[in-house]
């Protein structure tokens, strides 16, 4: 459903070109759990900016569902963002001045009118609240982000990634920032909703255990993907792999 | 809807916001402040130099008053021309006699072929010819004055005691409707019908004062100096002494400005006292200049009033004498040296009024002034110093503006992270600058709202804390003998602070709106990777 083609992308830095993507490709499944590995400046970030439209490449494509996304206008991008997509970062980015609730209706909050939104206003609650109990927070309604611990506060960015009903979740490090034990928890979240509501979810991760989880794992070096293996979890050449690539 | 939330959730939990709030709150009061203060002491200064002036003046620098002559020619009849036969050789020039009415003195010559009429004008006559013609639509009174200069005299502890004053001769009545007049004066304040005549007090005390100069002097005192009513003209007696007497019979009442019948003096330990020198009937002398050829001409009066305007420059040179006892002493019977004028809507009709003026008295030793005309440099003065304050008043403005500006920054780069995560959400960049233009409409407005509460807080009661301050440091912040008022005087102009509060308003939304800008076009991946 998401197609990469020949994408590049390098960033100026004082007149000297520094090239992060060179012509990657990759395509996206529907429903699929996909990992992406790889070493740190390889372009991982990079490329889930460029699939969310956060960003636009230098040249190639991104489509979605076959149509060209990444050069719509801004409107469209904006729309594209608050619906289709929803972002998970390595650092929660939650906005320190809201509770949780807020937080998480935050993309509802912006994508639409005041009139709308109040029409609204209730089965919007209604379903943060239920996204908050899914993710094991309902006893942290009203708490600020810096009252919260970071898997709990990851939690919160994941539910609020899954308010739109979003087509793909983009998850940047979910786990980095987490110890193993909430670490986990986080990727058995996302793998239960990436069952049960058939998000498509593309996850950046540098941690081994994790990728087990996923149903796919590219692997990027030099801003191109070097391997592709499709595959249940703990299939065997993969380990071998994944050390290398560490 | 996110753009109001997040405005009010910033506004509640930003450090900076309440700085910003503080620094438009401190500016709006200021300006305020400020305003009502100069606007009250520039109202009230001009109320005083408005004063004792009416609002136009027509006045001649001819000693003698005004000349006004009318004179009309037409051919004679035949009847007239066989009256008056024409002489060969020589220009036909008979007078016919003379005519005095009420409104001029009337001339009757033949001229050659024509028959001429002169009317010279009396004080009546003119202010006929003004209300009945084109400016008298605009005039609600006006009355003759004779303005001139004199030394008054009078005897202080035995000493005599001479100071030179403006001396005028009014009509009471005619004088108060004018304005300007008896809302001065201290015993018939705000009479509508003030006089010159003693009051029982007075006259008693004259008495006494008499009593007293012949306890004095004995029997063989010098007699009073005859006041100089039959010969106006005539040089003072040689030996005549001042402040000896009056002729009995011609008890005359003056209207002293209070700062000449009274002195003001700081004692040792600074205190300000004041003594009333000349009390109602206490005579003086009035001695002036009369006649073509100005020879010094005097007469005595008796205190019956003062004139308290609380201009020093008044109280301490006029002194008001009835009209007709001027007119006699100075031997211009029939005659005024100004008219004072009241308009109907003087701002309005002063300029039509002194054109019309100018047509009934088209020569130039007459002058027609406006009271602004005759406080020109003191009014311009004002004007002045109300432009300097302005201009720095702007300057305030533009720190104020550019001290949001900063403060505005840098709640933007403290919100970098935030835009970003919010354009990851789906906010367009319009939204984001709509964040924060809506957050300087919102800090402008809640700055500008307590700032006006302050500013006119402060303005309710800027005399009590003027006195706290003066209590607390010890020294007079306002010190009341400088300036002529007796408490900071102040005048809230609605339009005013109408316009410094959505000045205030407008000017916090211009500085956010730069920005805002720089927040709107921020890169939503560089914001995220910011630290
Ligand atoms: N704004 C920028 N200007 C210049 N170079 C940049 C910029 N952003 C990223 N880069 C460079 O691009 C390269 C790829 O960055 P990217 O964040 O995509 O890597 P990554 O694979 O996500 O690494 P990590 O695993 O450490 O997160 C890096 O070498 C980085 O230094
Ligand atoms: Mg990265």
């Amino acid at each position: 459903m998401l197609e990469a083609a020949n994408l590049t992308k390098a960033y100026r830095r004082h007149a000297v070109q520094v090239p992060v993507l060179n012509g990657l490709d990759l395509e996206v499944r529907t429903g699929e759990f996909l990992s992406v590995v790889g070493a740190s400046g390889s372009g991982k970030s990079t490329l889930l900016h460029l699939l969310g439209t956060l960003d636009e490449p230098d040249s190639g494509t991104v489509k979605l569902d076959g149509r060209r996304i990444d050069n719509l206008p801004a409107r469209e991008r904006d729309a594209l963002r608050n619906r289709t997509f929803g972002y998970i970062f390595q650092f929660y980015h939650l906005l320190p001045e809201l509770n949780v609730v807020d937080n998480v209706l935050m993309p509802a909050y912006i994508g639409h009118s005041t009139l709308n939104w109040w029409k609204g206003r209730g089965q919007w609650r209604k379903r943060a609240h239920e996204l908050l109990d899914r993710v094991g927070l309902s006893h942290r309604l009203t708490h600020r982000p810096r009252e919260l611990s970071g898997g709990e506060m990851q939690r919160t960015a994941i539910a609020r990634a899954l308010l739109m009903n979003p087509r793909v979740l983009l998850a940047d490090e979910p786990t980095g920032n987490l110890d193993a034990a909430s670490g986990g928890e986080i990727v058995k979240l996302l793998r239960d909703i990436n069952r049960d509501e058939g998000v498509t979810i593309v996850m950046v991760t540098h941690n081994l255990e994790i990728v087990h989880a996923t149903d796919r794992v590219v692997r990027m070096v030099n801003g191109v993907v070097t391997d592709d293996t499709p595959g249940a979890p703990k299939q065997l050449p993969f380990q071998p792999l994944m050390l290398a690539a560490v | 809807m996110y753009k109001l939330l997040l405005c009010l959730r910033y506004l509640r939990t930003r450090y900076l916001a309440f700085i910003c709030i503080v620094s438009v709150m401190l500016g709006v009061a200021t300006l305020i402040v400020v305003n009502a203060v100069m606007s009250g002491f520039s109202t009230k200064l001009k109320d005083r130099l408005h004063g004792v002036l009416s609002d136009m003046v027509v006045d001649t620098d001819r000693t003698n008053g005004f000349e006004v002559v009318r004179e009309a020619r037409r051919p004679l009849t035949p009847e007239e021309a066989k009256q008056n036969p024409a002489v060969p050789g020589a220009r036909r020039a008979y007078s016919l006699g003379t005519r005095v009415t009420p409104h001029a003195r009337e001339d009757y010559y033949v001229d050659g072929d024509e028959h001429v009429t002169v009317r010279t004008l009396t004080p009546d006559g003119i202010i006929h010819e003004i209300t009945t013609g084109p400016a008298g639509q605009y005039v609600e009174a006006i009355t003759p004055t004779i303005d001139t200069f004199a030394v008054l005299q009078y005897r202080d502890r035995g000493a005599v005691v001479a100071k030179p004053v403006r001396l005028v001769g009014v009509e009471p009545i005619g004088r108060t409707n004018v304005g300007g007049f008896a809302e001065y004066l201290v015993r018939q304040k705000g009479a509508p019908n003030p006089s010159f005549e003693l009051t029982p007090e007075a006259l008693q005390r004259h008495e006494w004062n008499l009593m007293q100069h012949r306890h004095e002097h004995g029997a063989d005192a010098p007699p009073p100096p005859k006041l100089p009513v039959a010969d106006p003209l005539a040089p003072p007696a040689p030996d005549m002494k001042l402040d000896v007497g009056i002729e009995r019979p011609k008890l005359t009442g003056a209207i002293l400005g209070y700062g000449l019948a009274h002195v003001r003096y700081k004692d040792a330990n600074g205190q300000l006292l004041e003594e009333q020198v000349l009390r109602p009937g206490d005579n003086v002398v009035l001695t002036t200049a009369g006649g073509d050829d100005l020879k010094p001409v005097w007469g005595t009066f008796l205190v019956t009033d003062y004139l308290k305007t609380e201009m020093s420059e008044y109280d301490s040179s006029f002194v008001y004498v009835p009209l007709d006892q001027l007119q006699r002493i100075r031997g211009m019977a029939g005659r005024a040296t100004s008219f004072q004028l009241k308009l109907k809507n003087y701002d309005r009709d002063k300029e039509a009024v002194a054109k019309e003026l100018r047509k009934v008295f088209p020569t130039r030793e007459v002058m027609i002034r406006t009271w602004e005309d005759l406080q020109g440099p003191l009014l311009s003065a004002i004007d002045v110093e109300r432009s300097i304050l302005n201009i720095l008043l702007f300057m305030i403005v533009g720190v104020a503006g550019f001290s949001i500006l900063a403060i505005f920054t840098m709640i933007v780069s403290e919100k970098y992270r935030d835009i970003g995560i919010m354009k990851s959400l789906g906010a367009s960049s319009w939204g984001v600058m709509q964040i924060f233009v809506g957050y300087g409409l919102l800090l402008g407005t809640v700055g500008a709202g307590l700032g006006t509460a302050l500013g006119l807080w402060i303005t309710h009661n800027i005399n009590a804390i003027e006195a706290f301050i003066s209590r607390q440091t010890g020294t007079a912040v306002f010190p009341r003998d400088i300036y002529y008022f007796k408490e900071i005087p102040t005048n809230v102009d609605p339009l005013t602070v109408i316009l410094v509060t959505a000045g205030a308003v407008l000017i916090a939304v211009l500085f956010s709106l730069l920005p805002a800008w720089r927040a709107a076009r921020l890169h939503p991946v560089r914001a995220l990777r910011f630290e």
